[in-house]
């Protein structure tokens, strides 16, 4: 909200916005180090090499039974780590929306608390966890999906708090002048609002989760990342882009898939 | 939509002809059950199962490591010196991601009218032809499949052209990121009001200056805050690229875990979360200049 005495005009803050950005685009460029060259001495080569394997993939047996089976534990990776986030983001979510709470101090007091845990749950890369995990502990399949799950738990909870906080009041009044407590106003009022949003955004979720659980996969764990690491470590280009094409068609299979669910669901 | 109080809402009660949807949701649940089943009969056949005492005494001895217990030197983030270090890194990361996000987003600024369904085929295109149909489709196509690609994994592509710094990292995050800016730009400039471009097409203005004045003026706003949103998801994956890309906290991470020096990845991540906390304290500034 900005008002008339603000010092910033609405064009001036454009302006201001212009300034930070071309500022920052000159800042970065200048960083880069451009004396010594940026591209490797054999780099356009192997960008060719590359360019042209696209059109060679690998389609041996072998391979695309790997593909199958990899590309299907990034899928369980995906969907296991989602629905342990959905448990994580949905409580957290709800807590942080204030919307159980009638009085002021206490609603603000816990909305504090949520936002900061989902804030923090947010804050580390699922990759970073995956690693830490796995030198904890070691290599697992669980050490995958708690690593997806903490950072989608963090983010689903933001946006499902999100969610019930906007939904239309009048409904709601109705419920709570027939005696309804906050809780079934949350119950028969907010969640069968919100829920054709929820589910849609869950959806678009899965298709990212998926993105994820490929990354993932570098620090040992097997899945589709892996097996493109390793071709490339290989210099298989080949074979690597068997997989990324094999990733790339599960990406715009599941993202077809919930860009169905949202168009049905936001009308 | 009607809901009896009495009874609580099923979700066929609120999704009475969308079979789609109900489908969706018994596909997925089918699919958990998989997931699950798959990954945890997987967990038990490790020789240390993932909850056990044995694993929640390493993560314990774990823990103890990076806090730096029983050790003789003094830990990492105790050393003024060792700070400094990695401020200079966490420094590289950052411009790492201002140039990756600039990237992306200038790619996407001069490209996300080519894949705007209403710009090029619909209602603010009088004559298109199969030329401006072919663009649409590339340029659709290009964006799907960049976007699908993770951003390590364009980082483990780049890193054969470029040499090691922060330039080929911003690259594989540019790369990425320029298929999201790219389809997120266009779908607001399919869910805009399309009456002034219109307007000025009525008043005679040509098909540039309908879209320099009737289109980028609504779209520019949207474009700018979600380069912003994007800009805090970059931040945490800059790390990430780093690992393979040669650059900023990334490399340090990966060569710490590697070496063992787990005080140090504990001072690598604190500034870690300091440079994610900022720019999102940041970025939620800047998009309210946009405003």
């Amino acid at each position: 909200m900005r008002t008339l005495a603000s010092p910033v005009t609405w064009m001036e803050s454009r302006r201001l916005l212009t300034m930070i950005l071309l500022g920052a685009l000159l800042w970065s460029l200048a960083s880069v180090d451009w004396q010594d060259g940026v591209l490797h001495a054999r780099g356009l080569a192997a960008l060719r090499e590359i360019a042209c394997a696209v059109f060679r993939p690998d389609l041996s047996w072998e391979t695309l039974g790997k593909l199958v089976t990899s590309a299907w534990r990034t899928v369980a990776y995906a969907m296991a780590g989602l629905s342990l986030a959905l448990l994580i983001g949905f409580p957290l979510g709800l807590l942080a929306s204030g919307v159980l709470n009638r009085s002021l101090a206490k609603r603000r007091a816990v909305q504090a608390v949520a936002r900061f845990v989902l804030g923090f749950l947010r804050a580390i890369h699922e990759l970073v966890w995956a690693w830490l995990f796995v030198a904890a502990i070691g290599l697992s399949p669980l050490a995958a999906v708690l690593a997806l799950a903490i950072p989608y738990g963090g983010i689903l909870g933001r946006i499902y708090a999100e969610l019930f906080q906007d939904v239309p009041e009048a409904p709601l009044r109705a419920l709570r002048n027939a005696g309804a407590s906050e809780w079934r106003v949350f119950w028969y009022g907010r969640l069968p609002t919100v829920l054709p949003e929820l589910i849609g955004y869950t959806f678009y979720r899965l298709e990212c989760g998926i993105r994820s659980a490929t990354v993932l996969s570098f620090v040992g764990l097997g899945g589709l990342g892996f097996q493109i690491g390793i071709a490339l470590d290989d210099l298989a280009y080949g074979r690597a882009w068997t997989f990324i094409l094999g990733l790339v068609g599960l990406i715009v299979l599941v993202e077809a898939w919930s860009g169905v669910v949202r168009r049905k669901v936001i009308l | 939509m009607k809901i009896p109080v009495a009874t609580r809402p099923t979700i066929r009660m609120m999704f009475p002809k969308m079979g789609v949807i109900r489908g969706s949701l018994a596909v997925s649940a089918v699919l958990l059950v998989l997931s699950w089943v798959f990954v945890l009969g997987w967990d038990r056949q490790q020789r240390v199962p993932f909850f056990s005492a044995e694993s929640a005494a390493r993560a314990w001895s774990f823990m103890q490591d990076l806090a730096g217990v029983g050790r003789v030197t003094s830990p990492a983030y105790g050393e003024l010196s060792e700070w400094w270090r990695v401020a200079r890194l966490a420094y590289e990361t950052l411009v790492m991601s201002v140039l990756a996000v600039m990237l992306s987003g200038i790619a996407a600024f001069l490209t996300f009218l080519l894949g705007a369904r209403n710009v090029m085929l619909g209602e603010l295109a009088p004559n298109a032809g199969w030329v401006s149909r072919g663009v649409f489709l590339a340029v659709r196509m290009a964006w799907a499949f960049v976007r699908a690609v993770p951003e390590l994994v364009w980082a483990l592509i780049v890193v054969f052209v470029f040499a090691p710094g922060i330039l080929p990292g911003a690259m594989a995050l540019a790369i990425h990121n320029y298929g999201v800016l790219g389809k997120l730009a266009s779908e607001v400039v399919e869910g805009m009001d399309a009456k002034p471009a219109r307007a000025l097409q009525t008043a005679g203005a040509g098909r540039t200056k309908m879209l320099l004045y009737g289109v980028l003026p609504q779209a520019l706003p949207r474009f700018l805050t979600y380069l912003l949103y994007r800009w805090e998801v970059v931040i945490r994956t800059t790390i990430v690229v780093g690992f393979v890309a040669a650059g900023g906290l990334g490399m340090e991470f990966r060569l710490s875990m590697s070496n063992f020096h787990y005080t140090t990845v504990t001072l690598l991540l604190g500034w870690y979360l300091i440079l994610v906390l900022g720019v999102d304290l940041v970025s939620s500034q800047l998009r309210r200049l946009v405003r």
